[in-house]
Protein backbone atom coordinates (compact mmCIF):
# COMPACT_ATOMS: atom_id res chain seq x y z
CA UNK A 1 0.00 0.00 0.00
CA UNK A 2 2.65 2.41 1.14
CA UNK A 3 6.30 1.51 -0.55
CA UNK A 4 9.32 4.28 0.13
CA UNK A 5 12.35 3.74 -1.91
CA UNK A 6 15.61 5.27 -1.00
CA UNK A 7 13.74 8.09 0.25
CA UNK A 8 16.08 11.49 1.06
CA UNK A 9 14.35 14.25 2.26
CA UNK A 10 16.32 17.58 2.58
CA UNK A 11 14.17 21.24 3.27
CA UNK A 12 15.16 24.31 1.77
CA UNK A 13 16.21 25.57 4.51
CA UNK A 14 18.86 22.83 4.47
CA UNK A 15 17.43 20.22 7.47
CA UNK A 16 18.07 17.22 6.64
CA UNK A 17 15.05 15.63 7.55
CA UNK A 18 15.07 11.82 6.25
CA UNK A 19 18.06 9.50 4.99
CA UNK A 20 17.68 6.86 2.44
CA UNK A 21 14.48 5.71 4.15
CA UNK A 22 12.86 1.90 3.16
CA UNK A 23 10.03 1.03 4.50
CA UNK A 24 6.85 -1.23 3.04
CA UNK A 25 3.32 -0.71 4.83
CA UNK A 26 1.15 -3.65 3.20
CA UNK A 27 -2.41 -3.10 2.73
CA UNK A 28 -4.69 -2.87 6.42
CA UNK A 29 -1.72 -2.69 8.36
CA UNK A 30 -1.51 -0.79 11.62
CA UNK A 31 1.99 1.12 11.84
CA UNK A 32 3.41 3.32 15.10
CA UNK A 33 5.79 5.14 13.92
CA UNK A 34 8.11 6.44 17.04
CA UNK A 35 11.24 8.23 18.20
CA UNK A 36 11.84 12.00 19.46
CA UNK A 37 11.22 14.84 18.61
CA UNK A 38 13.14 16.13 14.95
CA UNK A 39 13.74 12.43 13.97
CA UNK A 40 11.52 12.11 10.94
CA UNK A 41 8.17 11.01 12.15
CA UNK A 42 5.95 14.07 10.45
CA UNK A 43 8.34 14.12 7.45
CA UNK A 44 7.35 10.47 6.64
CA UNK A 45 3.57 11.38 6.88
CA UNK A 46 4.41 15.05 4.62
CA UNK A 47 5.86 12.48 2.10
CA UNK A 48 2.82 10.33 2.01
CA UNK A 49 0.27 12.77 1.59
CA UNK A 50 2.54 14.81 -0.35
CA UNK A 51 2.99 18.04 1.63
CA UNK A 52 6.69 17.72 1.05
CA UNK A 53 8.34 15.89 -1.84
CA UNK A 54 11.31 13.78 -1.47
CA UNK A 55 14.92 14.93 -2.42
CA UNK A 56 15.40 11.74 -3.76
CA UNK A 57 14.05 8.50 -4.11
CA UNK A 58 10.66 7.80 -4.33
CA UNK A 59 7.39 7.31 -2.38
CA UNK A 60 4.53 4.71 -3.80
CA UNK A 61 1.07 5.05 -2.61
CA UNK A 62 -1.11 2.29 -3.93
CA UNK A 63 -0.76 3.20 -7.49
CA UNK A 64 0.51 6.16 -7.18
CA UNK A 65 4.40 6.86 -8.03
CA UNK A 66 4.52 10.21 -6.12
CA UNK A 67 7.97 11.88 -7.92
CA UNK A 68 5.60 12.03 -11.52
CA UNK A 69 2.74 12.69 -9.81
CA UNK A 70 1.02 16.23 -11.34
CA UNK A 71 0.61 18.93 -8.93
CA UNK A 72 -3.18 18.64 -10.20
CA UNK A 73 -3.08 15.75 -8.60
CA UNK A 74 -2.72 15.80 -5.23
CA UNK A 75 -6.18 16.52 -4.30
CA UNK A 76 -7.38 13.40 -5.72
CA UNK A 77 -4.34 11.85 -3.98
CA UNK A 78 -5.72 13.47 -0.69
CA UNK A 79 -8.54 11.98 -0.65
CA UNK A 80 -7.64 8.45 -0.26
CA UNK A 81 -5.23 9.71 2.10
CA UNK A 82 -6.81 10.97 5.40
CA UNK A 83 -4.93 13.07 7.90
CA UNK A 84 -5.41 13.49 11.15
CA UNK A 85 -3.03 16.18 13.40
CA UNK A 86 -2.41 16.87 17.19
CA UNK A 87 -3.74 20.28 16.22
CA UNK A 88 -7.56 18.76 14.84
CA UNK A 89 -7.21 21.52 12.41
CA UNK A 90 -11.21 21.62 11.99
CA UNK A 91 -12.62 24.69 10.35
CA UNK A 92 -13.42 27.18 12.80
CA UNK A 93 -16.27 28.64 11.45
CA UNK A 94 -18.02 25.64 10.10
CA UNK A 95 -19.77 23.19 12.86
CA UNK A 96 -18.97 19.49 13.27
CA UNK A 97 -21.70 18.19 10.47
CA UNK A 98 -19.94 20.95 8.39
CA UNK A 99 -16.42 20.46 8.79
CA UNK A 100 -16.96 16.54 8.19
CA UNK A 101 -19.39 17.16 5.35
CA UNK A 102 -16.50 20.16 3.66
CA UNK A 103 -14.12 16.92 2.89
CA UNK A 104 -17.19 15.25 1.00
CA UNK A 105 -18.77 18.35 -1.13
CA UNK A 106 -15.11 19.48 -2.12
CA UNK A 107 -15.24 16.42 -3.97
CA UNK A 108 -18.36 16.98 -5.83
CA UNK A 109 -20.27 14.65 -3.89
CA UNK A 110 -23.72 14.93 -4.49
CA UNK A 111 -26.15 16.23 -1.82
CA UNK A 112 -27.72 12.50 -1.36
CA UNK A 113 -24.39 10.97 -0.21
CA UNK A 114 -23.32 13.60 1.96
CA UNK A 115 -26.98 13.10 3.64
CA UNK A 116 -25.89 9.64 3.85
CA UNK A 117 -22.49 9.74 4.06
CA UNK A 118 -21.29 12.21 6.99
CA UNK A 119 -23.94 10.68 9.91
CA UNK A 120 -22.35 7.39 8.95
CA UNK A 121 -18.79 8.63 9.88
CA UNK A 122 -20.48 11.05 12.82
CA UNK A 123 -21.73 7.43 14.67
CA UNK A 124 -18.86 5.64 13.87
CA UNK A 125 -16.39 7.72 16.08
CA UNK A 126 -19.75 8.67 18.67
CA UNK A 127 -19.70 12.45 18.13
CA UNK A 128 -23.08 12.23 16.25
CA UNK A 129 -25.15 13.60 19.28
CA UNK A 130 -22.50 17.26 18.73
CA UNK A 131 -23.34 17.47 14.91
CA UNK A 132 -24.40 21.24 15.28
CA UNK A 133 -21.68 22.32 17.59
CA UNK A 134 -18.77 24.45 16.46
CA UNK A 135 -15.44 22.97 17.19
CA UNK A 136 -14.69 25.92 20.10
CA UNK A 137 -17.64 24.29 21.45
CA UNK A 138 -15.86 20.86 21.90
CA UNK A 139 -13.50 18.98 24.05
CA UNK A 140 -10.17 18.64 23.20
CA UNK A 141 -10.93 14.83 22.46
CA UNK A 142 -14.48 15.60 20.48
CA UNK A 143 -12.57 17.85 18.74
CA UNK A 144 -9.77 14.93 17.49
CA UNK A 145 -13.28 12.87 16.76
CA UNK A 146 -14.27 15.18 14.36
CA UNK A 147 -10.73 15.20 12.67
CA UNK A 148 -11.07 11.48 12.17
CA UNK A 149 -14.54 11.45 11.02
CA UNK A 150 -13.50 14.16 8.64
CA UNK A 151 -10.82 11.88 7.31
CA UNK A 152 -13.34 8.72 7.15
CA UNK A 153 -15.96 10.10 5.42
CA UNK A 154 -14.48 9.88 1.90
CA UNK A 155 -13.53 5.87 2.89
CA UNK A 156 -9.86 6.20 2.61
CA UNK A 157 -7.50 3.68 2.08
CA UNK A 158 -5.33 5.11 4.12
CA UNK A 159 -5.26 7.30 7.47
CA UNK A 160 -2.16 9.31 8.58
CA UNK A 161 -2.07 10.02 12.30
CA UNK A 162 0.34 12.98 13.41
CA UNK A 163 0.34 12.79 17.38
CA UNK A 164 -3.53 12.33 17.58
CA UNK A 165 -3.31 12.19 21.31
CA UNK A 166 -0.67 14.83 22.20
CA UNK A 167 -3.27 17.19 23.40
CA UNK A 168 -5.67 14.65 25.01
CA UNK A 169 -5.75 13.35 28.29
CA UNK A 170 -4.81 9.43 29.16
CA UNK A 171 -8.18 8.33 29.24
CA UNK A 172 -9.45 10.24 26.48
CA UNK A 173 -6.00 9.37 24.01
CA UNK A 174 -6.61 5.42 24.93
CA UNK A 175 -10.18 5.96 23.62
CA UNK A 176 -8.73 7.48 20.64
CA UNK A 177 -6.44 5.26 19.99
CA UNK A 178 -9.25 2.39 20.26
CA UNK A 179 -11.28 3.85 17.76
CA UNK A 180 -8.57 4.19 15.18
CA UNK A 181 -8.05 0.50 15.76
CA UNK A 182 -11.69 -0.22 15.36
CA UNK A 183 -10.99 1.62 11.90
CA UNK A 184 -8.46 -0.13 11.36
CA UNK A 185 -10.18 -3.38 11.62
CA UNK A 186 -12.70 -2.21 8.65
CA UNK A 187 -9.63 -2.30 6.47
CA UNK A 188 -8.04 1.50 6.57
CA UNK A 189 -4.46 0.65 6.44
CA UNK A 190 -2.90 3.11 9.62
CA UNK A 191 -0.30 4.89 9.85
CA UNK A 192 0.23 6.52 13.49
CA UNK A 193 3.41 8.56 15.14
CA UNK A 194 3.27 8.86 18.50
CA UNK A 195 4.75 9.69 21.75
CA UNK A 196 2.07 7.32 23.53
CA UNK A 197 4.16 5.23 25.27
CA UNK A 198 1.20 3.42 27.00
CA UNK A 199 -1.28 2.95 24.18
CA UNK A 200 1.88 1.77 21.79
CA UNK A 201 2.80 -0.77 25.22
CA UNK A 202 -0.69 -1.75 25.48
CA UNK A 203 -1.73 -2.56 20.98
CA UNK A 204 1.78 -4.43 20.47
CA UNK A 205 1.49 -3.79 16.96
CA UNK A 206 4.34 -3.06 13.98
CA UNK A 207 6.66 -0.53 15.72
CA UNK A 208 9.42 1.26 13.27
CA UNK A 209 11.54 3.73 15.58
CA UNK A 210 12.71 6.58 13.45
CA UNK A 211 16.09 8.17 14.35
CA UNK A 212 17.84 11.16 12.78
CA UNK A 213 15.73 10.39 9.67
CA UNK A 214 17.16 6.75 9.77
CA UNK A 215 14.69 3.60 10.41
CA UNK A 216 16.46 2.55 13.87
CA UNK A 217 14.40 -0.48 14.25
CA UNK A 218 11.64 -2.21 12.72
CA UNK A 219 9.26 -4.67 14.88
CA UNK A 220 6.31 -6.29 14.28
CA UNK A 221 4.61 -6.40 17.29
CA UNK A 222 6.94 -4.13 19.13
CA UNK A 223 7.21 -1.70 22.30
CA UNK A 224 7.47 1.84 22.54
CA UNK A 225 10.73 1.45 23.57
CA UNK A 226 11.73 -0.96 20.78
CA UNK A 227 15.36 0.04 19.75
CA UNK A 228 16.40 1.78 23.08
CA UNK A 229 18.04 -1.46 24.67
CA UNK B 1 -25.30 21.76 -13.00
CA UNK B 2 -25.83 19.62 -10.11
CA UNK B 3 -28.25 20.56 -7.75
CA UNK B 4 -25.73 19.88 -4.81
CA UNK B 5 -22.67 21.13 -6.50
CA UNK B 6 -24.30 24.70 -6.82
CA UNK B 7 -25.78 24.44 -3.46
CA UNK B 8 -22.42 24.32 -1.51
CA UNK B 9 -21.18 26.82 -3.47
CA UNK B 10 -23.84 29.43 -2.57
CA UNK B 11 -23.82 28.32 0.94
CA UNK B 12 -20.05 28.53 1.15
CA UNK B 13 -19.69 32.51 -0.17
CA UNK B 14 -22.85 33.14 2.30
CA UNK B 15 -21.35 31.32 5.59
CA UNK B 16 -18.20 32.69 4.70
CA UNK B 17 -20.00 36.61 4.32
CA UNK B 18 -21.61 35.88 7.27
CA UNK B 19 -19.81 34.03 9.97
CA UNK B 20 -16.68 36.40 8.85
CA UNK B 21 -18.79 39.90 8.75
CA UNK B 22 -16.58 42.27 10.76
CA UNK B 23 -14.27 41.20 8.19
CA UNK B 24 -17.06 41.34 5.49
CA UNK B 25 -17.89 44.92 6.39
CA UNK B 26 -15.07 46.35 6.79
CA UNK B 27 -13.82 45.42 3.57
CA UNK B 28 -17.14 46.43 2.04
CA UNK B 29 -16.76 49.96 4.25
CA UNK B 30 -12.93 50.54 2.98
CA UNK B 31 -14.23 49.95 -0.68
CA UNK B 32 -16.70 52.40 -0.19
CA UNK B 33 -14.64 55.27 1.17
CA UNK B 34 -12.12 54.55 -1.90
CA UNK B 35 -14.87 54.53 -4.56
CA UNK B 36 -16.06 58.01 -2.80
CA UNK B 37 -13.39 59.43 -3.21
CA UNK B 38 -12.64 58.48 -7.13
CA UNK B 39 -16.31 59.24 -7.69
CA UNK B 40 -15.66 62.49 -6.39
CA UNK B 41 -13.15 63.04 -8.64
CA UNK B 42 -14.46 61.60 -11.70
CA UNK B 43 -17.39 64.30 -11.22
CA UNK B 44 -14.96 66.69 -10.68
CA UNK B 45 -13.27 65.61 -13.96
CA UNK B 46 -16.21 65.61 -15.93
CA UNK B 47 -17.71 69.02 -14.93
CA UNK B 48 -14.23 70.44 -15.75
CA UNK B 49 -13.67 69.17 -19.45
CA UNK B 50 -17.48 70.20 -20.21
CA UNK B 51 -16.34 73.52 -18.90
CA UNK B 52 -13.15 73.49 -20.90
CA UNK B 53 -15.13 72.27 -24.34
CA UNK B 54 -17.90 74.53 -23.92
CA UNK B 55 -15.79 77.49 -23.72
CA UNK B 56 -13.08 76.02 -27.12
CA UNK B 57 -16.72 74.88 -29.01
CA UNK B 58 -17.86 78.66 -29.46
CA UNK B 59 -14.71 78.84 -31.78
CA UNK B 60 -16.34 79.62 -35.32
CA UNK B 61 -14.48 80.75 -38.39
CA UNK B 62 -15.61 83.91 -40.31
CA UNK B 63 -14.34 83.61 -44.43
CA UNK B 64 -15.17 86.67 -45.63
CA UNK B 65 -14.93 86.75 -49.36
CA UNK B 66 -13.93 88.89 -52.52
CA UNK B 67 -16.74 90.82 -53.99
CA UNK B 68 -15.99 88.97 -57.34
CA UNK B 69 -17.35 86.05 -55.83
CA UNK B 70 -20.49 85.29 -58.07
CA UNK B 71 -23.12 83.47 -56.60
CA UNK B 72 -22.42 80.52 -58.22
CA UNK B 73 -19.07 79.96 -56.66
CA UNK B 74 -20.52 80.46 -53.69
CA UNK B 75 -22.61 77.87 -54.20
CA UNK B 76 -20.26 75.69 -55.33
CA UNK B 77 -18.29 76.64 -51.65
CA UNK B 78 -21.65 75.91 -49.91
CA UNK B 79 -21.99 72.37 -51.05
CA UNK B 80 -17.64 71.60 -50.06
CA UNK B 81 -17.97 73.14 -47.20
CA UNK B 82 -21.39 70.98 -45.97
CA UNK B 83 -19.54 67.91 -47.96
CA UNK B 84 -16.61 68.52 -45.44
CA UNK B 85 -16.32 66.04 -42.84
CA UNK B 86 -14.51 68.07 -40.11
CA UNK B 87 -17.62 71.14 -41.06
CA UNK B 88 -20.54 70.88 -38.52
CA UNK B 89 -22.39 73.83 -39.80
CA UNK B 90 -22.08 76.31 -42.20
CA UNK B 91 -23.98 79.59 -42.39
CA UNK B 92 -23.74 82.29 -44.97
CA UNK B 93 -24.21 85.92 -44.55
CA UNK B 94 -24.98 88.23 -47.35
CA UNK B 95 -23.95 91.54 -47.28
CA UNK B 96 -26.54 92.53 -46.65
CA UNK B 97 -27.32 90.38 -43.56
CA UNK B 98 -23.83 91.55 -42.62
CA UNK B 99 -24.78 95.76 -42.64
CA UNK B 100 -28.05 95.09 -40.92
CA UNK B 101 -26.68 93.35 -38.31
CA UNK B 102 -24.00 96.21 -37.83
CA UNK B 103 -26.83 98.31 -38.69
CA UNK B 104 -28.69 97.16 -35.18
CA UNK B 105 -25.45 96.78 -33.40
CA UNK B 106 -24.56 100.23 -34.18
CA UNK B 107 -28.46 101.64 -33.62
CA UNK B 108 -28.03 105.11 -32.26
CA UNK B 109 -24.55 105.91 -32.33
CA UNK B 110 -23.79 105.94 -35.79
CA UNK B 111 -26.41 107.04 -38.88
CA UNK B 112 -25.51 104.41 -41.12
CA UNK B 113 -28.02 105.77 -43.43
CA UNK B 114 -25.57 107.76 -44.69
CA UNK B 115 -23.80 105.07 -46.09
CA UNK B 116 -24.93 104.26 -50.10
CA UNK B 117 -22.55 101.63 -50.75
CA UNK B 118 -22.19 98.27 -48.34
CA UNK B 119 -18.50 98.34 -47.73
CA UNK B 120 -18.86 94.60 -45.98
CA UNK B 121 -18.22 91.40 -47.88
CA UNK B 122 -20.04 87.89 -48.23
CA UNK B 123 -19.37 85.71 -45.70
CA UNK B 124 -19.49 81.98 -44.24
CA UNK B 125 -19.60 81.57 -40.33
CA UNK B 126 -18.19 77.69 -39.99
CA UNK B 127 -18.69 76.05 -37.09
CA UNK B 128 -16.21 72.51 -36.63
CA UNK B 129 -17.41 69.60 -34.78
CA UNK B 130 -14.05 69.13 -33.52
CA UNK B 131 -12.37 72.67 -31.82
CA UNK B 132 -8.86 70.99 -33.17
CA UNK B 133 -9.70 70.99 -36.61
CA UNK B 134 -9.96 75.15 -36.60
CA UNK B 135 -6.35 76.11 -37.94
CA UNK B 136 -6.13 73.34 -40.25
CA UNK B 137 -9.51 73.97 -41.52
CA UNK B 138 -9.02 77.85 -41.33
CA UNK B 139 -5.78 77.60 -43.33
CA UNK B 140 -7.20 75.18 -46.08
CA UNK B 141 -9.72 77.90 -46.61
CA UNK B 142 -7.88 80.75 -47.03
CA UNK B 143 -5.94 79.28 -50.43
CA UNK B 144 -9.55 79.13 -51.93
CA UNK B 145 -8.99 82.30 -54.80
CA UNK B 146 -12.65 83.35 -53.71
CA UNK B 147 -11.60 84.09 -50.12
CA UNK B 148 -10.43 87.24 -49.15
CA UNK B 149 -9.15 86.45 -45.23
CA UNK B 150 -10.61 83.98 -42.57
CA UNK B 151 -10.56 84.88 -38.74
CA UNK B 152 -10.97 82.55 -36.26
CA UNK B 153 -9.18 84.42 -33.68
CA UNK B 154 -6.11 82.53 -33.76
CA UNK B 155 -3.96 83.66 -31.05
CA UNK B 156 -6.62 83.21 -28.60
CA UNK B 157 -8.21 80.06 -30.01
CA UNK B 158 -4.46 78.42 -30.60
CA UNK B 159 -4.10 79.21 -26.61
CA UNK B 160 -6.97 77.87 -25.22
CA UNK B 161 -6.91 74.80 -27.27
CA UNK B 162 -3.52 74.24 -25.77
CA UNK B 163 -4.59 75.04 -22.17
CA UNK B 164 -7.45 72.59 -22.30
CA UNK B 165 -4.92 69.75 -23.61
CA UNK B 166 -2.71 70.16 -20.79
CA UNK B 167 -5.49 70.63 -18.18
CA UNK B 168 -7.13 67.67 -19.76
CA UNK B 169 -3.49 65.72 -19.61
CA UNK B 170 -3.54 66.56 -16.24
CA UNK B 171 -6.81 65.65 -15.25
CA UNK B 172 -6.53 62.12 -16.39
CA UNK B 173 -3.53 61.52 -14.67
CA UNK B 174 -4.56 62.27 -11.86
CA UNK B 175 -7.70 60.20 -12.26
CA UNK B 176 -5.16 57.44 -13.11
CA UNK B 177 -3.40 58.10 -10.09
CA UNK B 178 -6.37 57.83 -8.20
CA UNK B 179 -7.16 54.64 -9.75
CA UNK B 180 -4.27 53.31 -9.31
CA UNK B 181 -4.69 54.06 -5.93
CA UNK B 182 -7.96 52.91 -5.34
CA UNK B 183 -6.99 49.40 -6.99
CA UNK B 184 -4.28 48.89 -4.44
CA UNK B 185 -6.79 49.67 -1.27
CA UNK B 186 -9.03 47.84 -2.45
CA UNK B 187 -6.33 44.85 -2.88
CA UNK B 188 -4.80 45.55 0.15
CA UNK B 189 -7.90 45.33 2.26
CA UNK B 190 -9.07 42.01 0.41
CA UNK B 191 -5.81 40.53 0.56
CA UNK B 192 -6.07 40.61 4.91
CA UNK B 193 -9.17 38.91 4.73
CA UNK B 194 -7.94 36.13 2.51
CA UNK B 195 -4.34 36.25 5.05
CA UNK B 196 -6.66 35.65 7.63
CA UNK B 197 -8.24 32.58 6.59
CA UNK B 198 -5.14 31.18 5.50
CA UNK B 199 -5.41 28.39 7.99
CA UNK B 200 -8.89 27.67 6.11
CA UNK B 201 -7.20 27.15 2.21
CA UNK B 202 -4.54 25.13 4.03
CA UNK B 203 -7.06 22.56 5.56
CA UNK B 204 -9.33 22.37 2.24
CA UNK B 205 -6.07 21.70 0.00
CA UNK B 206 -5.52 18.70 2.92
CA UNK B 207 -8.92 17.49 2.54
CA UNK B 208 -8.13 17.23 -1.11
CA UNK B 209 -10.52 20.65 -2.58
CA UNK B 210 -8.65 21.18 -6.32
CA UNK B 211 -7.60 24.59 -6.16
CA UNK B 212 -10.18 26.03 -8.10
CA UNK B 213 -13.25 24.48 -5.85
CA UNK B 214 -10.79 26.77 -2.89
CA UNK B 215 -10.62 29.30 -5.34
CA UNK B 216 -14.14 30.07 -6.74
CA UNK B 217 -15.61 30.92 -3.29
CA UNK B 218 -13.40 33.36 -2.65
CA UNK B 219 -13.03 35.42 -6.22
CA UNK B 220 -17.23 35.24 -5.69
CA UNK B 221 -17.07 37.13 -2.46
CA UNK B 222 -14.31 39.43 -3.89
CA UNK B 223 -16.67 40.35 -6.03
CA UNK B 224 -19.36 40.93 -3.67
CA UNK B 225 -17.50 42.57 -1.72
CA UNK B 226 -16.02 45.57 -4.42
CA UNK B 227 -19.81 45.31 -5.15
CA UNK B 228 -21.44 46.00 -2.00
CA UNK B 229 -18.77 48.83 -1.49
CA UNK B 230 -19.30 50.51 -4.32
CA UNK B 231 -23.31 50.50 -4.29
CA UNK B 232 -22.94 51.50 -0.49
CA UNK B 233 -20.31 54.47 -1.79
CA UNK B 234 -23.29 55.78 -4.29
CA UNK B 235 -25.84 55.24 -1.91
CA UNK B 236 -23.51 58.21 -0.17
CA UNK B 237 -22.67 59.77 -3.23
CA UNK B 238 -26.03 60.09 -4.95
CA UNK B 239 -27.85 62.52 -2.29
CA UNK B 240 -24.85 64.72 -1.74
CA UNK B 241 -24.74 65.38 -5.68
CA UNK B 242 -28.65 65.49 -5.61
CA UNK B 243 -28.58 67.99 -2.57
CA UNK B 244 -25.01 70.17 -3.88
CA UNK B 245 -25.00 70.14 -7.83
CA UNK B 246 -27.81 73.00 -8.01
CA UNK B 247 -25.64 75.23 -5.73
CA UNK B 248 -22.78 74.67 -7.29
CA UNK B 249 -24.81 76.05 -10.81
CA UNK B 250 -25.74 78.57 -8.43
CA UNK B 251 -22.93 79.70 -6.97
CA UNK B 252 -20.49 79.63 -10.13
CA UNK B 253 -23.07 80.79 -13.01
CA UNK B 254 -20.43 82.38 -14.47
CA UNK B 255 -19.31 78.78 -15.54
CA UNK B 256 -20.17 77.45 -18.59
CA UNK B 257 -21.35 74.10 -17.17
CA UNK B 258 -24.93 72.79 -17.47
CA UNK B 259 -25.00 69.95 -14.94
CA UNK B 260 -27.70 68.02 -17.04
CA UNK B 261 -24.61 67.36 -19.30
CA UNK B 262 -22.51 65.23 -16.78
CA UNK B 263 -23.49 61.57 -16.86
CA UNK B 264 -24.08 61.29 -13.77
CA UNK B 265 -25.28 57.64 -14.27
CA UNK B 266 -22.40 56.88 -16.58
CA UNK B 267 -19.74 57.75 -13.81
CA UNK B 268 -21.79 55.70 -11.43
CA UNK B 269 -21.85 52.49 -13.86
CA UNK B 270 -17.59 53.28 -13.86
CA UNK B 271 -17.57 52.92 -10.15
CA UNK B 272 -19.43 50.22 -10.03
CA UNK B 273 -17.04 48.43 -12.38
CA UNK B 274 -14.61 49.59 -10.70
CA UNK B 275 -15.56 47.67 -7.22
CA UNK B 276 -16.18 44.72 -8.65
CA UNK B 277 -13.14 44.34 -11.10
CA UNK B 278 -10.43 45.28 -8.45
CA UNK B 279 -12.56 43.27 -5.48
CA UNK B 280 -12.77 40.13 -7.85
CA UNK B 281 -9.23 40.19 -9.55
CA UNK B 282 -7.72 40.85 -5.65
CA UNK B 283 -9.15 38.04 -4.46
CA UNK B 284 -8.25 36.21 -7.15
CA UNK B 285 -4.56 36.86 -6.47
CA UNK B 286 -4.63 36.76 -2.85
CA UNK B 287 -5.58 33.07 -2.94
CA UNK B 288 -3.49 32.10 -5.78
CA UNK B 289 -0.45 33.03 -3.69
CA UNK B 290 -1.52 30.52 -1.28
CA UNK B 291 -1.97 27.56 -4.00
CA UNK B 292 1.31 27.25 -5.43
CA UNK B 293 2.44 23.34 -5.40
CA UNK B 294 4.28 22.33 -2.40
Amino acid sequence: MITFEEVSLVYPNGVHALSNVNLSVARGEFLFLVGGTGQGKSSVLKCIYREANPTSGDVVVDDWRLSTLPHGQVPFLRRKVGVVFQDFKLLRGKTVWENVAYALQVTGAGSRDVMRRVPRALEMVGIAHKSKMFPHELSGGEQQRTAIARSLVNNPLIMLCDEPTGNLDPETSSEIMALLARINSKGTTMVVATHNQASVDRMRRRVVRLVHGRVAHDEERGRYHVGLG
Amino acid sequence: MDWGKTHFFWAEVAQNFTRNATMALTAIGTVAISIIVLGVFLFARTSFNLVLDNVVNKVDIAVYLKDEASASDIDTMMRKLRADKRVDSVRFVSKQEALDTLRKRLAGQVNLGLINVNPLPNSFVVHTGDPTEVPALASDLQTNPNVAFVNYGSKVTDKLLVIRRVLGSIGLGVIILLLVATALIIYNTIRLTVFARQREITIMQLVGATNWTIRWPFVFEGLLTGLTGALVGLLVLWPAYQTLAPKLSLNLPFLPLNLADVSVSRIALELVLVGALVGMLASWLSVSRYLRPA
